[in-house]
């Protein structure tokens, strides 16, 4: 098995966006353009590579590593070096079934994000920083020690930040710091949580990579692992106390960044007015390291305080799913709705991991999968209306499907992907974390009646969906007349590149809505172990469907 | 553990121990002749007979030139600070110098070379990098390159800086108060002319005045502390008083001359209350002395600190946790918040920066608290001691990489100072345009300031809530794994001054993040869309200054082990 495989994965995208950085900063302005399109390409290239090796390593391509049936807590094209030693800090990196569709989703979506985005303004400094953004993503998703997790987790908000604050929109300068601010202020809080785990760990018995200085240790596998046969025994890894407090202070760090409500507004702001690219890649990935920094720490290692906090978690991701559809019924913005719509789904991964069923966990994790593949799409739609219509407003466009059909086509698709369609990706996992929410239901002995809210929300989220859409596809207005937005240029279709980007978005989620095991498999596979492994031993019983 | 040597003082191996300062010395010989060598001769009375001998007269042409007293005080600076990086490779001795009565003088170990890598490092960015900001004319006016040297007055800044240095490495070895003392205030003197070297701006002067008023009262109410510490104990010996405050250390008259002298290093460090002329201070101040000024000035503040808190007064109160435990919490957390909130609403970068530098104090402030939560000879815990030398390595760490992140950054607003003042935020305008490479250097000591990953300044905040937190849980962990049952109560109080910090970095990025913003989405201030002053040594040591935050950041393990030697040889009892 070539375990190196996964190195690249990350140092490759974040050293060559430095030299790309490094090669245009002292190019001057006509140098710069001229640049663009040969760095357009080099960043296309590494993107498509990196692609390459993680599809690769789905087709089994480097050794032969089933991703279905990985146990919890092992971990395939591991490996380890020294980084700090002094700290027990490791570069260690290695992938299971949580991880991997997170990567190769982040894989993907470099190439169409540069794609979708192919004529953003000077390219030369863009793409490289997109590419920057993609390592650091990736970074976060193959990290196996909390310091080199930490590490990639704040990386990420650099290149976003600039993202933001040079190509987004009038109001960039305030909600770039307004984004980095607020999701730094969580992360700082997580970082304590952390810390305050690594010294609660027993430096006595000599642990496996613990730091020569402290007798502790950052490694993420041998903490799980404390904490298991901990936990399994039917104790609380470190005590009731303290493992609460944990619970909820790494979760603070998560929950902002997922964003549940009320730590949401910070997403609303940073979405309207970063560039298309950005967009995609703050809903398509960003939003889900969210997640998964839930599931790989404070669920994996505290699963009984995760039982305390069961129903506040359920509470929170209730309001966020209702909270985000009302206020999305609101909206006149696009981007702005299609914002509120991603907190609305980021509800739906919360109420799966709070159900503490396999099939919400599995819900949950095919969410994130999902929602990563047909959000990029949404914005690609909106960042499309926004150049060619030089507006944001629903209403300023009418009777699209007449002169413009390519990008009335993707946006009814991409609504009625990100509405639950069925066939469509969207569909599984809602209707998955429905059927969890009602065993949650029956297994607790609440009233099915609680099932109404979710229901609910389908519904309102038809409605503002097809109500949008109605306003800006269909309904005719006066078709001699093109808005005043345009100042009366001609009204054109999307671009070619644009184009190729909804189509392939558009495939995949075809592919994953009808052939949903492809990637639900190894989630399925996991979450049961996860589950058999941490959570029975809590309950004392299976108490739900599998 | 190595041996002590002990030397007297001009005995056997006091060149090989003292060879930095000697460096400083020759090179202080060097400032005060090489600049005036010229074609002067003498004449042997009653004859017509001239002997050249080379002073004064019509000076040489390469003694007369401006740049030679900065390139000398560099040379001097860099060498001293090379030497000190060697004898780390060389692994460290310790060597006491002893006066002929046998009394301790100087202590030469990994702490006090440790710091005189900060010292050294900092002063020789800082006298190598204002090579060519001198000015004859005050700030503001646009001068030309040959006005900038031409500056009567370039010897007698480098001569400070020499002299600044000199002064600094003797409170790092000094073993008695009054030698530590003496040292304080050359650094001092040579810092407050520093301060009001341009007499030719009103704002030099007026924070030179402000400074040195300030700051000598702080110092007078540091002796009268002193005197009553001799009063007390008959010595100012460290060790002597070591021993005295063990015995009795908890009486009114040795506390009220430790709070005393305490005063004279809060100043120096800028901790709240004793902060208000340090804003003032690095306003008026040319950016490289005020750089100096928030690194090594405030690292020998820290260094007074440690030496008083940790060696005089250890933690030796009957409840195990140091008597000025509550009083140096409550100064860390006052400081660390104060210092953000003034920052918050600064408009002038320098101003900012001086503010940042008081919270940063606070944070360290926080990591001296925390070593005084438990008395390391009882054996409250058999980590203690090991967590006591954690904490000290990460002061020890931050005090070191600040010198390339927060000097750096003075750095760059001294290339915007020299087409003309830097006072406002706004003067940062469009940097990113104007020179894309400084503005990304400025991101870079920001974020590391912020303590954004993966820069340096991450990598010693991070040590130091490490520290603090090992401190608060203390052996929790080895007795949860025996069975034992903790809420998070049970956790010492300083793990809130964590928490404050936690808390207080995510308000500081607001600050930071607006010189970021600045440089990359305003636009250039009217007549400043031109090229930024050339002068390529600020340019080089700045260069320094970001490969240093972000080397150190990914890679610091080797500084950490250089730390924690030092920190372990601060108290051979941990």
């Amino acid at each position: 098995m070539q375990d190196w495989i996964s190195m690249p994965l990350v140092g490759f995208p974040l050293v060559a966006s430095i030299v790309l950085l490094a090669f245009v900063s002292n190019a001057d302005e006509s140098m710069r353009k001229r640049l663009s399109a040969p760095i357009r390409m080099a960043t296309l290239v590494f993107s498509l590579v990196l692609l390459t090796i993680t599809t690769g390593m789905f087709f089994q391509y480097f050794g032969n590593v089933s991703w279905e049936g990985i146990s919890f807590n092992s971990y395939e094209f591991t490996h380890r070096y020294n980084w700090i030693e002094s700290l027990g800090i490791h570069w260690t990196v290695g992938l299971d079934a949580l991880s991997f569709p997170m990567v190769w989703l982040t894989t993907f979506l470099l190439p169409v994000t540069i794609i979708a985005t192919w004529n953003e303004k000077n390219g030369a400094v863009y793409f490289p920083i997109l590419l920057a953004m993609g390592g650091a993503l990736i970074g976060v998703f193959v990290a196996l020690d909390l310091f080199m997790f930490y590490v990639f987790w704040e990386l990420t908000l650099i290149p976003m930040f600039f993202l933001i604050l040079k190509w987004g929109g009038k109001d960039r300068k305030y909600a770039s710091q307004k984004f980095f601010i607020y999701t730094f202020t969580a992360s700082v809080v997580m970082l304590l949580g952390l810390i305050t785990l690594y010294f609660f760990q027993d430096p006595v018995n000599p642990l496996q990579y613990a730091g020569s200085m402290t007798g502790r240790t950052f490694d993420i596998p041998t903490i799980t692992q404390h904490a298991l046969i901990e936990n399994s025994n039917g104790n609380w890894y470190l005590g009731a106390n303290i493992q609460k407090i944990l619970f909820a202070m790494l979760m603070l760090g998560f929950l902002v960044k997922l964003p549940a409500v009320p730590f949401h507004t910070w997403l609303p702001d940073a979405h309207v007015q970063a560039p298309t690219g950005g967009s995609m890649l703050l809903a398509g990935v960003m939003l889900k390291m969210g997640a998964y920094g839930m599931f790989r720490l404070p669920v994996s290692l505290f699963p009984h305080a995760l039982q305390y906090f069961q129903l506040v978690l359920m509470a929170i991701g209730m309001v966020s799913l209702v909270w985000g559809a009302v206020v999305c019924l609101g909206q006149t913005n696009l981007k702005k709705m299609v914002a509120y719509s991603s907190v609305s789904h980021m509800g739906v991964i919360l109420i799966g991991i709070a159900t503490m069923q396999p099939m919400g966990w599995a819900a949950a994790l095919f969410m994130m999968f999902a929602h990563g593949i047909i959000s990029p799409m949404l914005f690609a739609v909106c960042g499309a209306f926004k150049h060619h219509y030089h507006s944001m407003e629903i209403g300023a466009m009418r009777g699209m499907a007449k002169h413009s059909p390519w990008l009335a086509t993707s946006m009814m698709f991409a609504w009625m992907a990100s509405l639950g369609l069925p066939l469509l990706a969207g569909f599984v996992a809602e209707l998955m974390m429905l059927i969890a929410l009602w065993y949650f239901l029956v297994a607790e002995g609440w009233s099915v009646f609680w099932m109404v809210g979710p229901a609910l929300v389908l519904a309102i989220t038809a409605a503002y969906y097809l109500w949008s859409m109605q306003r800006t596809i269909f309904e005719g207005g006066d078709e001699t007349q093109p808005p005043e937005s345009l100042h009366g240029e001609s009204v054109p279709d999307i671009a070619n590149p644009e184009k190729l980007a909804m189509i392939i978005l558009a495939f995949f989620t075809i592919l994953f809505g009808v052939m949903p095991w492809i990637a639900l498999d190894m989630m399925h596979d996991w979450t049961i172990q996860i589950f058999e492994g941490l959570i029975l031993p809590i309950l004392g019983g299976f108490n739900g469907g599998a | 553990m190595s041996n002590i040597t002990t030397v007297e003082a001009f005995g056997d191996g006091f060149i090989s121990a003292l060879c930095p300062e000697l460096m400083l010395f020759a090179g202080l010989l060097l400032l005060i002749l090489v600049p005036n060598l010229g074609r002067g001769t003498f004449r042997i009375p009653g004859t017509q007979i001239r002997v050249p001998w080379l002073l004064g007269g019509t000076r040489f042409k390469i003694t007369s030139d401006p740049r030679l007293p900065a390139w000398i005080a560099s040379l001097t600076l860099g060498g001293a600070f090379l030497n000190v990086v060697y004898t780390f490779s060389q692994g460290l001795e310790r060597v006491v110098i002893v006066s002929e009565s046998g009394k301790e003088l100087l202590l030469v170990n990994g702490f006090s070379r440790v710091f005189e890598m900060i010292f050294f490092g900092a002063l020789a960015l800082a006298a190598f990098s204002s090579m060519n900001r001198l000015q004859v004319k005050g700030i503001g006016a646009r001068v030309s390159e040959h006005e900038l040297y031409n500056n009567r007055r370039q010897a007698d800044f480098y001569i400070l800086m020499v002299t600044c240095a000199l002064g600094m490495s003797v409170v790092a070895l000094a073993q008695d108060l009054f030698v530590l003392f003496i040292g304080l205030e050359l650094a001092s003197f040579s810092t407050y002319v520093l301060v009001a070297f341009l007499k030719e701006s009103k704002v030099g002067v007026e924070s030179g005045m402000k400074y040195f008023i300030v700051g000598s009262v702080a110092s007078g109410v540091g002796l009268y502390g002193l005197s009553m510490l001799y009063l007390w104990a008959g010595s100012l010996q460290f060790s002597v008083l070591s021993v005295a405050f063990a015995e009795s250390g908890t009486t009114a008259l040795p506390l009220i001359g430790i709070g005393f002298v305490l005063v004279g290093f809060g100043f120096k460090v800028s901790a709240a209350p004793f902060h208000f002329a340090a804003p003032d201070a690095y306003a008026g101040a040319i950016s490289p002395v005020a750089g100096v000024l928030a690194t090594a000035s405030k690292a020998m503040g820290m260094l007074g600190l440690v030496r008083m808190l940790l060696i005089v007064a250890a933690p030796e109160s009957s409840d195990g946790s140091a008597v000025w435990l509550a009083c140096l919490g409550a100064m860390a957390a006052i400081t660390m918040t104060w210092g953000n909130l003034a920052a918050l609403g600064s408009d002038n970068p320098k101003r900012m920066l001086a503010y940042s530098s008081v919270a940063h104090a606070g944070y360290m402030l926080a990591a001296l608290t925390a070593v005084g939560a438990w008395n390391w000879d009882a054996t409250v815990s058999g980590d203690a001691g090991a967590a006591a030398v954690a904490v000290m390595t990460a002061l020890l760490f931050h005090l070191v990489v600040l010198v390339a992140f927060k000097l750096g950054a003075f750095l760059v607003l001294s290339v915007l100072e020299s087409e003309g003042g830097a006072s406002r935020l706004s003067s940062l305008g469009g940097l990113a345009k104007r020179e894309p490479l400084l503005a990304v250097a400025m991101f870079i000591f920001m974020i590391s300031l912020a303590g954004v990953p993966p820069m340096a300044g991450f990598l010693s905040k991070l040590l130091v809530i490490m520290g603090i937190v090992r401190i608060a849980v203390g052996d929790m962990g080895a007795e949860i794994a025996d069975g034992g049952v903790f809420v998070l109560a049970d956790m010492h109080w300083v793990w809130w001054l964590a928490f404050l910090m936690v808390i207080n970095s995510a308000i500081s990025v607001f600050y930071y993040l607006r010189v970021v913003v600045v440089m990359f989405f305003d636009e250039p201030e009217e007549g400043r869309e031109g090229p930024l002053p050339s002068g390529w040594q600020v340019r080089l040591a700045i260069l320094a200054c970001v490969l240093t935050t972000v080397f150190v950041g990914l890679a610091g393990d080797a500084l950490i082990r250089i730390c924690e030697m030092a920190a372990q040889s601060l108290n051979y009892n941990w």
